[in-house]
């Protein structure tokens, strides 16, 4: 019998962070479309040569072709162009809320979580408040309060989801705080803090992740929501929801609502897959 | 019933009177922060003409020149005996004004409702049935993909095909039936991929416990296996993801009525927000969170009669099965 | 030993009736991944057979091949003949009516083996059903029958309960009694009492040996435990990785094994070689006859808990002392008080009365802060090395963290001091930058144990530190712990239910049930000669192997007998 116990036994993870990764080809074509989709918002002007402000009125309400992707509005400016300009609006203000929603529903989940007791009981409430109103009612009433422009829908949008952060943050830390290899880093001399920081917080934050870039999915559909309503940035600025809801009254042309609605799907639908397969390999 | 359920029925109980209650004054401070005096942008506001003394008599009768804490006082105890105020707009009672337009939208909820319960045990149920090779990826793609449409997107699909270019319905008369049913199924869709993705999972999950096996090793067949073994189990952690469901259900019908151009709670909501009508704002915000609260603890009383599973221990439900977690699933796949 | 197996004269001579079950060229692969290789064998009618192995070995998967339950994504190929027809290559139209029917299975873990929404009166009507009875009172009548027949005590309020209101024991005996009900040629066993305590553990397999023979039914039995398979089967299959190693009639395959790997496996099994560490344990040098202070002084501890209202007494006035450099084994089955033990003596829990101390130091009633200078010389090794370690750190992080802690020398000194831990438990340097996920439930248990040893610590407690692993795995890592105590003078508390096991490590034990201790003593004096009832029947539970104290022949019995008490 050998004391030296055999070294190849599942040598899984030992080649870095990608060995253990098998990418399935829809993840694949997901992060391509998200890598596109951040690229339109950083640089968009290198994706189209058209303005998304001033339109050519000899060449309005065109259908797609090779010259007008997705065709060409009442204005006649090229629908593509002012997809891609508006993405970075789209794009960013999905990202705060999802700051918004990760930072402080992640406190308060992390702080109830592990102190319990009274702390516990009042933020327990606090969530439950924020959860009973509908959420999109609370984008609304919060995005009324600060006023209707695209950064503010992003808040109010973050606002509405720290309660889901909060209460799978507090649900996580709570299943992490009881684990076993918690209570043996207490044996091993670790003080509360520091076992918070370097135990329960990368444990806890492991299902979070998916968790953020599902949000990150929801957040653009808030903010569409709430830009097709009116709630954000006015004309002419192109945000995809502010794209549909202008094309609606254009239904005769329904491109003018069919590329941006493709566009703000495909991305969503990559993002949510994105977080199925983190979910998976977790 | 026993003695552990009356206690834990009486501490949820206790639990949604506090939180209809800490909701009422959340949304009393959101809308009570709005930049700028909503007296002088509203009742100033030339378009409404209103004459100066109107303006006071308005003032007096809203208390709004008192104390912020006296006004929250006075709101807070209105609501509780049922007066949910004045319109500062139209100077009528808030109540009025909702119930008015509240038959159109409990129409077309329940009907949303109904279609995604519908919908998702077809799909959900249709997995178990389907083939691999006969199209089951399609049933399990439905809730991915319906989550990632936003609703108002679904509409204007439904009313460019049906409307459009069937003729089947025009928005113009948006009360008619088909009309109706289209913005139910509209409504209902994203709510529907919420249900069909918890469903699919938890059948997934059953299907997959020893119990399953161990029946199919007495000769159970498949059908009879989602028949008599899997549907219940599975379907049961269901009740308490409709209940959660019904906040997407009003927040959804904000935007459903907006697109099929209907008169309800929405459009109600639509003209307050761009008048900035904040007594009927919290009356509504604060009616969505006491529905939203009532259901739920319905279904939070309902639960543990109906599965034998969950047992009530010193006054908390303690679930052996993972029926808290879907419930927690559920929130996580959530559509605006 | 009571056990009632047939071991008929007629079993020592080939029969010429074909096999009721033959089995050639069996593989099964997992998404193109290949689990089970090309695996034979024969089970003739009434006979039994034990399918040998441990995790990984392909025994379940080869039992699930046989029913065809196998799960999505997996394939079975080769013939499984069974009555004279190849299973296999039936559609699963054909093949639907012989599961129950003519083919029984009893699951391993009989917590999950029931519906837990339904009672368990209407999935016993599932089984009922298949003796093709058309009257439901009848049915009715065969289930309770059948519940009284595998001692039940009360079969009405069986079949009115739900399954989350019995106990594992009782569950299994129902799930026992379903697939003997339609009365099936075959009975398909997948490690039946693994999930049950050492006292069931040999209730239930002598339920199934007695019905096998009652019923004349052909047995196949899967099991990790190679005395239990040779108690009680006539044919043993040692499988692993999913290769056949050795095969043949259990009195030979078992006395005198052929195979590297069937020696290994019988030289590892604890209740096999009692006597198997005697030197590693007793080395002259390191007897601590009396004269010296204990290392730990439990004096009349006891702990109550409250739940749901109603006080249980955990933990009832236990004492015990530990002298420096031994073993003391807390042997007793799940309740019985041994887990909460330990949690007071590591300061984990507040004792309600009693004393405690290690090493001369107080460990009741003190704060955190001052618990810490307690744990610098008192570890813990936990039983389940799959929960106990950090999965987000490395290896290294995780050996490192008590010296890092409790600010032993200086970093250099530390690094070498993880170095030293880990060559200790004879774990390789190329792990350090692993992470648990990456390494086998040995190697994870080894990691712990190095945790625990890098404080240089005199007292380690065992909380069942190798019941999640395999026994070869096991061997290993007892040998670990003795040759460390050996090197070291360390003393271990080892908390354990397996008694083979502890006569084979430990120096004193004490025997608890129910929060009480029942008996302790020195190991051999216990082993020999128990006092208690309870003690006796722990004994009788350990598998010895060996069937030739058995009658040859056994009347055969009309029904079972119900003098069994309820599990």
């Amino acid at each position: 019998m050998s004391f030296v116990s055999n070294a190849r036994s599942r040598s899984l993870g030992s080649g870095g962070l990608l060995a253990g990764f098998h990418v399935p080809a829809t993840v694949a074509l997901s992060l391509l479309i998200v890598a596109i989709v951040l690229a339109w918002s950083v640089l968009p002007g290198l994706f189209t040569s058209y303005s998304p402000v001033v339109g050519v009125p000899a060449d309005k309400l065109l259908g797609p072709s090779a010259l007008h992707w997705f065709g060409t509005d009442h204005l006649g400016r090229d629908v593509y162009a002012r997809v891609v300009y508006g993405t970075a609006s789209s794009v960013s203000s999905a990202l705060i809320a999802v700051v918004i929603g990760v930072v402080v529903g992640g406190l308060i989940g992390l702080i109830s979580g592990f102190l319990g007791g009274w702390v516990d009981v009042v933020f327990a409430r606090l969530v439950d408040v924020l959860l009973a109103i509908p959420k999109f009612l609370l984008a609304v009433i919060v995005v009324t309060a600060i006023g209707f422009e695209t950064i503010n829908a992003a808040i109010a949008t973050g606002v509405s989801a720290v309660a889901i952060f909060a209460r799978v943050t507090r649900a996580e830390v709570i299943k992490t705080r009881q684990a076993t290899f918690v209570e043996a880093a207490y044996l091993s001399g670790g003080s509360r803090w520091f076992i918070l920081w370097r135990h329960v917080l990368p444990n806890a934050s492991r299902s979070v992740l998916p968790l953020a870039v599902l949000q990150f999915g929801e957040s653009i559909l808030v903010i569409a929501s709430l830009a097709f309503l009116g709630y954000g940035d006015p004309p002419p600025a192109s945000d995809w929801g502010l794209l549909i809801s202008i094309g609606k009254d254009y239904l005769k042309w329904p491109w003018l609502v069919y590329a941006p609605a493709f566009v703000t799907i495909l991305t969503v639908l990559s993002v949510n897959r994105i977080s199925r397969w983190l979910r998976k390999t977790d | 019933m026993s003695n552990a359920y009356l206690t834990y029925a009486a501490k949820r109980l206790g639990q949604a009177v506090v939180v209809i209650l800490l909701a009422y004054i959340f949304t009393f401070v959101v809308v009570s922060i709005l930049p700028g005096d909503p007296v002088t942008s509203v009742l100033r506001n030339p378009q409404n003409g209103f004459t100066e003394e109107e303006i006071a008599e308005i003032i007096a009768a809203q208390g709004l020149d008192k104390p912020i804490i006296v006004q929250l006082w006075n709101a807070l105890s209105g609501f509780l005996t049922g007066d949910l105020g004045m319109s500062m707009r139209s100077n009528r009672p808030v109540s009025t004004l909702i119930a008015e337009v509240l038959p159109s939208t409990l129409i077309l909820a329940s009907a949303g409702l109904a279609v995604a319960l519908v919908l998702a045990m077809l799909v959900a149920y249709g997995t178990r049935f389907v083939p691999k090779k006969y199209g089951q990826g399609l049933l399990r793609g439905f809730p991915s993909l319906f989550l990632s449409v936003p609703n108002f997107v679904i509409g204007l699909m439904l009313i460019h095909i049906f409307g459009f270019q069937l003729g089947l319905f025009r928005v113009i008369n948006p009360d008619s039936f088909w009309a109706t049913l289209f913005a139910a199924i509209a409504l209902g869709i994203p709510v529907s991929a919420q249900i069909a993705e918890v469903l699919i999972a938890n059948l997934d999950r059953e299907a997959e416990q020893e119990y399953a096996a161990v029946a199919r090793s007495r000769g159970i067949g498949q059908a009879r296996l989602f028949a008599t073994h899997l549907l219940k189990p599975a379907s049961l952690p269901v009740v308490t993801v409709v209940a959660l469901t019904i906040g997407e259900l009003l927040g959804g019908s904000l935007i459903t009525e907006t697109v099929f151009g209907r008169t309800g709670i929405g459009s109600l909501v639509q003209r307050s927000v761009s008048t900035q009508d904040l007594p009927v704002l919290q009356a509504v915000v604060s009616l969505g969170a006491v529905v939203f609260v009532l259901v739920n603890l319905i279904a939070d009383l309902l639960y543990p009669l109906l599965d034998p599973r969950v047992k009530i221990i010193g006054g908390r439900k303690r679930s052996p099965t993972t029926a808290d977690e879907t419930a927690i699933g559920a929130t996580k796949a959530v559509t605006p | 030993m009571a056990s009632q197996d047939r071991l008929t004269p007629t079993l020592l001579h080939p029969t010429t009736t074909a096999p009721l079950l033959k089995v050639r060229n069996l593989s099964v692969s997992y998404d193109r991944q290949e689990v089970v290789h090309d695996v034979g064998f024969e089970l003739g009618r009434g006979k039994s057979l034990a399918l040998i192995g441990e995790s990984g070995s392909g025994k379940s998967t080869i039992a699930r091949a046989l029913l065809r339950l196998l799960p999505g994504g997996a394939a079975a190929s080769g013939h499984v003949e069974f009555g004279g027809q190849d299973v296999l290559a039936l559609p699963e139209r054909r093949f639907r009516p012989l599961r129950g029917r003519a083919i029984g299975f009893v699951p391993q873990d009989p917590g999950n083996a029931l519906n837990p929404v339904r009672k368990i009166g209407v999935q016993a009507m599932e089984a009922a059903a298949l003796t093709g009875e058309t009257d439901a009172a009848i049915r009715k009548a065969l289930i309770l029958e059948t519940f009284a027949q595998v001692g039940l005590d009360n079969p009405q309020r069986v079949y009115d309960s739900y399954p989350h209101q019995l106990s594992g024991g009782m569950l299994q005996r129902v799930l026992i009694g379903l697939a003997v009900l339609p009365r099936p040629a075959l009975l398909v066993a997948d490690e039946p009492t693994s999930a049950l305590d050492v006292t069931i553990q040999k209730r239930i397999l002598d339920l199934l040996s007695r019905l096998q023979q009652d019923l004349d039914i052909s047995l196949l039995l899967i099991t990790h435990d190679l005395a239990i398979a040779a108690e009680r089967t006539d044919g043993l299959v040692v499988l692993k990785n999913g290769s056949v190693q050795e095969a043949g009639r259990t009195s030979a395959v078992f006395s005198s094994p052929a195979s590297a790997y069937a020696r290994k496996l019988h030289a590892d099994v604890p209740a096999l070689n009692p006597d198997r560490y005697v030197k590693l344990r007793d080395p002259s040098l390191h007897r601590h006859e009396g004269g010296q202070a204990p290392k730990i002084e439990v004096s009349a501890v006891t702990k109550t808990f409250a739940v749901d209202g109603k006080v249980l007494t955990a933990v009832d006035n236990v004492s015990f002392t530990v002298p420096a450099g031994t073993t003391h084994a807390l042997v007793g089955e799940s309740g019985s008080g041994k887990t909460t033990t330990i949690r007071l003596l590591l300061g984990l829990d507040e004792p309600d009365s009693g004393k405690i101390s290690v090493a001369g130091e107080r460990v009741s009633g003190r704060s955190q802060q001052s618990l810490r200078s307690v744990w610098r010389h008192l570890q813990l090794v936990y039983q389940n090395p799959f929960t106990s370690l950090d999965p987000t750190w490395t290896v290294e992080r995780l050996v490192r963290e008590p010296v890092d802690r409790f600010r032993i020398g200086t970093p250099l000194e530390r690094s070498e001091q993880v170095r030293e831990a880990l060559a200790n438990v004879g774990l390789g340097e190329h792990l350090l930058t692993r992470k648990p996920g990456a390494l086998s439930g040995g190697q994870r248990q080894r990691v712990a144990i190095a945790r625990s040893l890098v404080l240089k610590p005199d007292v380690i407690v065992l909380d069942e530190p190798t019941s999640a692993l395999d026994v070869s795995v096991q061997a290993d890592i007892v040998e670990v712990l003795l040759t460390l105590q050996a090197r070291l003078g360390l003393t271990y508390i080892f908390v354990s239910h397996d008694l083979a096991l502890v006569r084979q490590l430990a120096h004193t034990v004490s025997v608890m049930r129910r929060g009480s201790v029942v008996e302790q003593g020195s190991v051999a004096d216990i082993f020999e000669n128990p006092q208690h009832a309870y003690t006796a029947s722990l004994l009788e539970s350990i598998p010895s192997g060996i069937s030739a104290t058995r009658p040859l022949v056994q009347p055969k019995q009309r029904r079972v007998a119900r003098q069994e008490q309820i599990a």
